[in-house]
C-alpha cells in the first residue's frame, strides 16, 4: 500500500500546472460552499435565536383553541395555579404572562391592522430581550398613561412620534368592539419587517381594563435553564393542568422546526451540487493521465503489477488529488469561517439589508459544524472515487501485449 | 529440460476481416543459460513470438511451457503473478516508471513480489553497480541517458531473479557505444550469474554477440543456427 500511495502521489505531481489548475478549482468550490453553507447555518442560528429569544421562548402555555381561533375569550386558567407551578418549577428561568388581541391602530394620518400584545413590563424583561430592541424613547414608559411600544415601521406608516397619541381597536371579551387610546412612548425595531410594521405591545394591565376589567392571559411565555428541558416541562405541565396547552418552541413554530432539520442537511446538498461539478473536472483530469500513461500502464502490467493494485493505484490518485484540494479547500474555508464567526459577516454593502424582509439581519454569525466538515470530506472522497471509476476501468482494459507493441 | 518450448504456435490478427498471420505453426525450446537472438526483418513475427512467450498475448493456435507450467489459456491474475516471478522484461523505449529513481524502479519489482527491505536493497545496489550505474541511484530516467536507462531496465529485469529474460530491440534506441556497453552488462550477467537472454533485433551488433540466432520470415522459422562458445 506504501508502494501505492507513493507512486500515485508522484503520478499527480507529474503535471503540476494540471493538477494545480484542478486542486485549484476543488480548493475555490470547496471555500465557495463552505462559505455559503456557513452563512445559512449562521442566519438559520440567527432567525432561531432572535425568535426564541425575542418573543417565542423555550415553551408556551395557551388555552388549547386559542392558536387556532385567536378568540380574546380564550385566556389561560387556572392562571393563578399554573404561574404558581412555574414559579416553583427550578426548571423555569424565567416567565412572563402576555395578553394577545388582533385589532387595528389608528393614528390621524392613517389605520393599520395591528397585533396587540400586552405584557407586564418586568416580567417580559426578565423573559426575553425584546426590550433590546428599543431605538427611540422608552419601552413602555411608567410615566405615561396607556403608554404604547410600537414598531419602527408602523411608526413611519402611522406617521407618529413619541408623546403623540393612537388609538387601539380590538373586540373584548363579549366580542363587543371596544378602543382605547395609548401614548406611543417608544419605538422598537427587530430587523424584520413584517413585525415591525404589525405590532405593538401595551402593559397588559391596561389591555384588561378594556376588555374585561381584569387581566386576562392568553399566552405564558416561558425560559428556561436549558432549551433541552422543553420537551419535559411542556409535558410535566400538560399532565398537571387539563385546561391549557403547553407547547415547546419546535411545536410552536414549524418555520424553526423546518429550518432546525434543514439546517443538518443544508451544506451536505450544497457540496453535492458543487462536488457533482467537479466531478467531471476530475473526471477529465484522470482520464487524460490514463490516455497519456497507457504504455506505462501495458508495462506495469507486463512486469507483474496485478490489475488489483493498477486500479487501487488509479483510485488513489484521484482521492489523493481531490483530498489535497478539498484540505486547502476546508482549512481556507475553515480560516475564513472563523474570521467571520468572530467579527460577523456584514452584507449591508451588497443588499443584505433586504433579508430583514424575511426576519433576518444583514449582519451574520456563520459557523460549519465538526460534523459538516466530516461530511465534507466523505463526500469529497465519495466524489473522487466516483470520477475515477471510469479511467479507472479504462487502464484495465489495456492488453500489455497489444500497449508495450505499440 | 527446457527453460521454454512453445508447442506449434501460431497467432493470426485480424481474422475475421484481413488476417494477419504474425505466427506460422513456430516450434521452439529454449534452454537455460541460452544468449539468444531473434531477428528478422519488421513484421517477420518477432515481436509477436517474445509476447507469446512472456504470456503478453494469447497464441491463436499451440501453446507455451516456462519450466514445465502451461502458462496459454493461464487465468490473467495467475499469469500476472507468474510473469512477475518468472519472466524479466526488456523493452525498446526502456519503459521506465518516470516518477521513480533507479534505484526505485529497480526495487519497485521486489516490492510486488513482497521482497524484505534488506534483500530489496542489497540486490538493487548490487544490480545497479554491476550495470555501472553505481552513482545514479537517486537519478529519475529524465536525468540519465539512452543507454543508463536501458541498463537500470535491465536491473529492473533482473531484479526479480526471473528464469529469463526478454529484450524486445533493446539497443534500437541506443547509439553504438551505449549498445556495446549494454550488451556486455547483459553477456556478464549470462556468464557470471547464467541468466537466460532471449532478444528480438534487427541490429547486427547484438546478433554478432549471439550464440544462437533463430531468423523469423513471415511468422516462421527460417532458421535456428548455434554458434560454437567462446574459447
Amino acid at each position: 500500500m506504501k508502494m501505492l500511495l507513493s507512486i500515485a502521489w508522484r503520478n499527480i505531481w507529474r503535471h503540476p500546472g494540471r493538477s494545480g489548475v484542478l486542486i485549484g478549482s476543488i480548493v475555490a468550490g470547496l471555500w465557495a460552499g463552505i462559505m455559503v453553507s456557513s452563512w445559512g447555518n449562521g442566519l438559520i442560528d440567527q432567525r432561531m435565536n432572535n425568535v426564541i429569544n425575542e418573543e417565542l421562548t423555550h415553551a408556551q402555555i395557551h388555552h388549547p383553541e386559542f392558536l387556532t381561533e385567536r378568540e380574546p375569550r380564550m385566556f389561560i386558567e387556572p392562571f393563578d395555579e399554573i404561574t404558581s407551578f412555574l414559579e416553583s418549577d427550578s426548571r423555569v428561568k424565567s416567565f412572563s404572562p402576555r395578553t394577545l388581541l388582533d385589532g387595528m391602530v389608528q393614528s390621524s394620518a392613517t389605520t393599520s391592522g395591528a397585533r396587540i400584545i400586552g405584557i407586564d413590563k418586568n416580567r417580559e424583561r426578565e423573559t426575553t430581550i425584546f426590550h433590546q430592541n428599543l431605538v427611540q424613547g422608552e419601552y413602555l414608559s411608567d410615566d405615561v398613561r396607556h403608554p404604547v411600544f410600537i414598531g419602527e415601521k408602523l411608526q413611519n406608516k402611522l406617521n407618529v412620534e413619541i408623546g403623540e397619541r393612537i388609538v387601539l381597536t380590538f373586540q373584548n371579551l363579549e366580542n363587543e368592539i371596544t378602543s382605547g387610546a395609548f401614548i406611543v412612548s417608544g419605538i422598537f425595531r427587530t430587523g424584520q419587517t413584517i413585525y415591525d410594521e404589525q405590532t405593538v405591545y401595551v402593559k397588559n394591565e391596561d389591555l384588561g381594563e378594556l376588555i374585561a376589567d381584569q387581566p386576562v392571559y392568553h399566552e405564558i411565555a416561558m425560559m428556561l435553564h436549558d432549551s433541552e428541558l422543553s420537551d419535559q416541562i411542556v409535558s410535566d405541565l400538560n399532565r398537571e393542568f387539563n385546561n391549557i396547552s403547553a407547547e415547546t418552541w419546535l411545536e410552536l413554530s414549524p418555520e424553526m422546526r423546518y429550518m432546525t432539520q434543514f439546517s443538518g442537511t443544508y451544506m451536505v446538498y450544497i457540496m453535492i451540487v458543487i462536488l457533482f461539478a467537479l466531478a467531471f473536472g476530475i473526471l477529465n483530469t484522470m482520464t487524460m493521465a490514463i490516455f497519456e500513461r497507457t504504455k506505462e500502464l501495458g508495462m506495469l502490467m507486463a512486469i507483474g503489477m496485478n490489475k488489483v493494485r493498477i486500479f487501487v493505484m488509479i483510485m488513489l490518485e484521484s482521492v489523493m488529488l481531490t483530498l489535497t484540494g478539498a484540505a486547502f479547500g476546508m482549512f481556507v474555508g475553515y480560516l475564513t469561517v472563523n474570521y467571520f464567526n468572530k467579527n460577523g459577516l456584514d452584507l449591508t454593502a451588497v443588499g443584505g439589508d433586504s433579508f430583514e424582509i424575511w426576519g433576518y439581519g444583514a449582519l451574520v454569525y456563520p459557523y460549519v459544524t465538526p460534523q459538516e466538515y466530516f461530511y465534507v470530506t466523505l463526500l469529497v472522497i465519495a466524489t473522487a472515487m466516483l470520477a475515477a471509476v471510469y479511467p479507472a476501468l479504462k487502464a484495465l482494459k489495456l492488453v500489455p501485449g497489444e500497449v508495450v507493441r505499440d | 529440460m527446457p527453460i521454454i518450448t512453445t508447442h506449434n504456435l501460431s497467432k493470426v490478427y485480424n481474422p475475421d476481416t484481413v488476417p494477419v498471420h504474425a505466427l506460422r505453426d513456430v516450434n521452439l525450446e529454449f534452454e537455460e543459460g541460452e544468449f539468444t537472438t531473434v531477428r528478422g526483418p519488421s513484421g517477420s513475427g518477432k515481436t509477436t513470438l517474445l509476447n507469446m512467450i512472456g504470456g503478453l498475448d494469447i497464441p491463436t493456435e499451440g501453446h507455451v511451457e516456462i519450466a514445465g507450467t502451461r502458462i496459454t489459456g493461464m487465468k490473467e491474475s495467475k499469469l500476472i503473478e507468474f510473469r512477475l516471478n518468472n519472466i524479466g522484461f526488456v523493452f525498446q523505449a526502456y519503459n521506465l516508471i518516470p516518477v521513480f529513481t533507479a534505484y526505485e524502479n529497480v526495487t519497485f519489482i521486489m516490492l510486488l513480489q513482497k521482497r524484505s527491505k534488506q534483500e530489496m536493497k542489497e540486490r538493487a545496489h548490487e544490480l545497479l553497480s554491476a550495470m555501472g550505474l553505481k552513482d545514479k541511484l537517486d537519478s529519475r530516467p529524465k536525468e540519465l541517458s539512452g543507454g543508463e536507462q536501458q541498463r537500470v531496465a535491465v536491473a529492473r529485469a533482473l531484479a526479480s531473479r526471473p528464469k529469463f529474460i526478454l529484450a524486445d530491440e533493446p539497443t534500437a534506441n541506443l547509439d553504438t557505444d551505449s549498445a556495446m556497453n549494454l550488451l556486455d552488462m547483459m553477456e556478464k550477467m549470462n556468464r557470471e550469474e547464467n541468466v537466460t537472454f532471449i532478444f528480438s533485433t534487427h541490429d547486427q551488433r547484438v546478433i554478432d554477440r549471439a550464440r544462437r540466432v533463430i531468423t523469423m520470415v513471415d511468422g516462421a522459422i527460417d532458421k535456428d543456427e548455434r554458434k560454437s562458445p567462446p574459447s
